[in-house]
């Protein structure tokens, strides 16, 4: 059993005390930036950086490391209270996890999403472990063609996102891919409805976006409709899940898990994809779709799971590698180099306690985590008995200032008022923002790689085709196609009978 | 007939679905469009825009028919006052500093509320402050002045 | 009253003359805030932070970085050009700095910015996917001549370092192949190591633990000399294009109006700084290297590379807005 000496070793380097404050110091702050829009694992460690230089390379590490899956247990709380998605991969969890808030049931739905989020962390851990370097190279095999037929499939996907109106879901997702544009075309250099604004030229940021038409369109519709509002103070039921919360969670917990750790393992797809579809499988299998979007748990067990194993198994292609899955891995990278150490393959070989040390942490990170967070729920909840009047200004301060951190100007600012208005009226047509949101995310990437894709093929299609791995998802998303459409057609041709 | 158009959810959805598609079109015009196999940076865009045009035109002709009301007031108080707050914020922090930016956006968004009561909201606006002032300024060391040119 | 009055403004403008020169003595005695005109974590902001923490101690107040992204590092240079020219802002630069205007219609002149120093240099490496059957440039010209625009080659974007270097290659060595541009040096960096595109130039510090484990061959690097950390590849120039040679660089600038004797205190501080051993460590564990210059050198230095890149970017033909 070399895999368990390792970990016995591993645990071993993460149990030293020393190395123990580290995790604690990273876990803790990463919940807290999780907490803070705009303000992500990204520019913190990019800041923290420098005063790593003086720590052993563990510690240094297990630290970092702390900071980024710790984001993503904070993510999710602001997103339940309050509707504002404290990390990009938050967003989702904003659709149910805020209903679920809205009936008393804030508790249980930060109770789940971090339950969830320990058990995928704990999986994902073990897959790094077990199954590392395999899924490394399986990762590689992915270019331009796999990544856009797997976009593809998730965008046809899509179409399940939809709460009732159909059309109007499919045009939100349009209506995302389209603002996903904004910015400077990737393949030729050309700037596309920046209309001459310096500021456009890097396209819109998602949590102007996200911030924009979740928190501040949310609070104008709670504004102008005061019984609406007088959810937080009135009904909080129990604080932890009950029975059946968690029989219904278990499931989507496990499934989630299993997407966000395949999302995980391919650098080319964003933090957001995989929570995206986790929902999108939720709803679909769920027996009564229609409860989603408004307060179901598993609309938040999937999810939050899933965006978690995403952030473990990012750690994958790093780790084994030297491959920079993200910006944030990138700057993991920077960290060893500095340290003096060769990230890649060898590390696993040359610097053993630095490679499950840091896997061992990660456990115990995950484990701090939800005692950290457990008992905060009972003070999260407290917090919604403050009077909307006072709370609400300080969502906008928080968000105000989050956005402004993320490129130290005011134009995201702005953008962001715009967007508020923008998604206000959204809610008052029927259109929700979350499938636009989806196309947001995806659109640039599907039409990167598409267009990448043909470029590399010389304006060859059938490149799709001949690759197995890119057919595979072309064949998959045929299917969901006619799981999508069959049924449709087959109650109006009982319409027709009847 | 023209009230109930006023405030018909569906046509208004698809009339702006409609505007944002042509104006996509208009736009993505200036841009190379490419072919289906060399697609240029227009190409997206218009596809995009036309689909747009597509389902305003088939959510205008759905709301003629089902003719669903927009439910709710407009909030036009907190529509306009939040909005302009963070504008204020973003130009205060510009020029002003940190802390009245902050103070300014606080007392101006609760201005939104029609339970608005000038003495909480300053000791709210005073407490934020100094949180965020600690929070950021301090223990995340962002690197805004809290006041500018004093 | 007038002459009162022509007395009072006489005493204000001698006042307004002589409050710099006092500003200038005691600089700097508050904190200077230095923009780095890219997000956190690429190698600029590494770099900058770096060497902002050490500068901050030798100038005697702490240096504050303020990371503006955005256009290609275009949005943070032009917060820079309006600053006031105290000292009190000033701006890190990299090679984007010299090709920049021939891509974009700058807000701003370039070449107005005040020349404070050069931080360091960094080597490229142009590495190759091990199924490409070539193992020297040779070979790879030899064989991009017999397919011209079959191969192909990634990049972090365009205008970007991987996507210029290569180009100026190409230029050189006269050989068409073609350019498949990523977001960022990460993207790219995994397209390559996949083999999906199978050429790139890119950093000594993204390079090398590839090079080293052999998912990546190392044809040449693109400096004057070998580099220490990779002694037995050669230089371009040693590999049979004897004209190449193209390099990343660090530097700082400051607002045009600086007072000179603001930027000679920052440069001999960033000299200071740059003999610092552990400075000299971090930058070679980066694949870079310290290198000092006066203000004045630096300021012609930039101008060279802005008058190579503009010819770069005409003669290849490369357009951006």
């Amino acid at each position: 059993m070399d895999l368990f000496n390792n970990l016995i070793f591993g645990f071993g380097v993460a149990f030293s005390l020393q190395n123990l404050m580290y995790c604690m110091i990273g876990v803790s702050v990463g919940t807290l930036i999780g907490v803070l829009p705009g303000i992500g694992p990204l520019a913190t460690i990019a800041m923290l950086l420098p005063l790593t230089f003086n720590v052993a390379p563990v510690g240094a590490l297990i630290m970092l490391a702390g900071i980024y899956y710790g984001a993503q247990y904070g993510g999710s709380t602001t997103a339940i209270l309050v509707n504002l998605p404290g990390e990009t991969s938050a967003v989702v969890t904003c659709i149910d996890g805020h209903q679920m808030a809205r009936q008393g049931r804030a508790g249980p739905a930060l109770a789940i999403a971090a339950i969830g989020s320990f058990i995928a962390g704990t999986f994902g851990t073990l897959l790094i472990a077990v199954a590392g370097p395999p899924l490394a190279e399986m990762a590689l095999k992915f270019g331009a063609p796999e990544y856009f037929s797997l976009m593809l499939m998730g965008l046809v996907a899509a179409a399940v996102l939809a709460q009732g109106d159909m059309i109007k879901s499919l045009a939100m997702v349009a209506m995302g891919l389209l603002l996903g544009i904004v910015g400077t075309d990737v393949n030729t250099g050309v700037q596309r409805f920046s209309f001459g604004i310096t500021e456009l030229s890097d396209g819109i940021g998602f949590i102007v976006v996200a911030v924009g038409v979740f928190a501040v369109g949310e609070i104008v519709a709670n504004l102008g409709d005061p019984a609406e509002r007088r959810f937080f103070t009135d009904k909080v039921k129990g604080l932890m899940p009950t029975w059946v919360d968690f029989k219904a969670s278990i499931g989507p917990i496990i499934r989630g898990t299993a997407i966000g750790s395949f999302f995980g393992v391919l650098p080319g797809t964003g933090p957001a994809i995989a929570s995206f579809s986790s929902y999108m499988v939720e709803k679909k299998i769920a027996k009564d779709p229609s409860r989603f979007g408004k307060g179901a748990i598993e609309g938040v067990a999937g999810p939050e799971s899933a965006n978690n194993a995403d952030a473990q198994c990012k750690f994958i292609p790093m780790l084994t590698l030297g491959l920079p899955a993200s910006g944030v891995m990138a700057l993991m990278l920077g960290a060893l180099t500095i340290q003096g150490i060769q990230p890649g393959p060898e590390v696993m070989t040359s610097r053993p306690e630095l490679f499950w040390g840091l896997i061992a942490s990660m456990w115990i990170g995950n484990a701090l985590l939800v005692v950290l967070n457990l008992p905060m729920i009972g003070l999260w909840v407290k917090l919604l008995k403050v009077p909307y009047r006072l709370l609400f200004p300080a969502i906008m301060a928080f968000s105000a200032i989050g956005i402004y951190s993320v490129n130290n100007s005011s134009f995201e600012i702005y953008l962001t008022a715009i967007f508020g208005v923008i998604g206000f009226i959204w809610i008052k047509l029927g259109c929700s923002p979350a499938p636009m949101l989806l196309g947001f995310v995806l659109g640039p990437m599907m039409e990167e790689h598409l267009r990448r894709a043909m470029l590399m093929s010389k304006g060859n299609a059938s490149v799709f085709f001949t690759r197995p791995i890119s057919l595979g998802f072309i064949i998959a998303t045929i299917a969901i196609l006619a799981i999508i459409v069959l049924p449709a057609v087959r109650s109006r041709r009982s319409e027709i009978a009847g | 007939m023209q009230l109930e158009f006023r405030d018909n959810k569906d046509v208004w959805a698809g009339a702006m679905l409609i505007v944002t598609g042509t104006t996509a079109i208009v736009v993505a015009s200036n841009y190379t469009f490419g072919t289906s196999l060399r697609m240029g940076p227009g190409y997206f865009p218009s596809v995009l825009g036309g689909l747009l045009i597509l389902f305003g035109l088939y959510l205008v002709a759905v709301g003629l028919k089902r003719n669903e009301k927009i439910e709710g007031s407009w909030s036009l108080r907190a529509l306009v006052v939040l909005p302009l707050s963070l504008v204020l914020f973003g130009l205060l922090m510009e020029h002003a500093g940190f802390v009245p930016a902050l103070m300014v956006l606080i007392v101006g968004s609760a201005l939104a509320s029609s339970e608005f009561k000038l003495v909480e909201v300053l000791a709210l606006a005073a407490g934020l402050t100094a949180f965020a002032v600690a929070l950021f300024i301090y223990g995340l060391g962002l690197p805004y002045p809290l006041f500018a040119g004093w | 009253m007038p002459r009162m009055r022509s007395l009072l403004l006489t005493a204000a403008a001698l006042l307004a003359l002589t409050a710099p020169l006092a500003a200038q003595s005691d600089y700097p005695n508050r904190p200077v805030r230095l923009i780095i005109p890219f997000p956190p974590g690429g190698s600029n902001d590494v770099v900058g932070r770096m060497v902002a923490t050490h500068l901050g101690e030798k100038l005697g107040k702490q240096m504050v970085v303020d990371n503006r992204g955005g256009a290609g590092g275009t949005v943070g240079t032009e917060l820079v050009f309006n600053a006031p020219p105290d000292g009190y802002t000033l701006g890190v630069v990299s090679i984007a700095h010299a090709v920049n205007p021939w891509l974009y219609k700058l807000p701003y002149d370039p070449r107005k910015l005040a020349p404070v120093g050069l931080m360091a240099t960094g080597t490229n490496v142009l590495v190759i996917h091990p199924s490409l059957p070539v193992r020297s440039v040779k070979e790879l010209i030899a064989l991009a001549k017999q397919k011209p625009g079959e191969l192909q080659y990634a990049s972090a974007g365009i205008g970007s370092f991987q996507h210029l270097g290569t180009e100026l290659f190409k230029l050189e060595a006269g050989v068409n192949i073609l350019h498949v541009p990523f977001r960022g040096g990460g993207p790219s960096m995994n397209d390559v190591l996949g083999g999906h595109t199978k050429i790139m130039m890119s950093s000594l510090v993204q390079t090398t633990p590839h090079i080293k484990s052999g998912r990546l061959i190392a044809l040449a690097t693109g400096g004057k000399k070998r580099s220490p950390i990779l002694p037995d590849v050669p230089t371009v120039a040693e590999a049979g294009v004897p004209t190449y040679e193209a390099l990343n660089w660090w530097g700082i600038v400051a607002p045009a109006g600086t007072p000179q004797a603001i930027i000679d205190k920052v440069n001999t501080a960033l000299s200071q700084v740059q003999e610092l051993p552990e400075v000299q460590k971090q930058f070679d564990l980066q694949g870079a290297s310290v290198q000092k210059m006066t203000a004045a050198d630096f300021g012609k230095f930039v101008l060279a590379e802005m008058s190579r890149w503009e010819r770069v970017v005409k003669e290849a033909g490369i357009t951006a807005q």
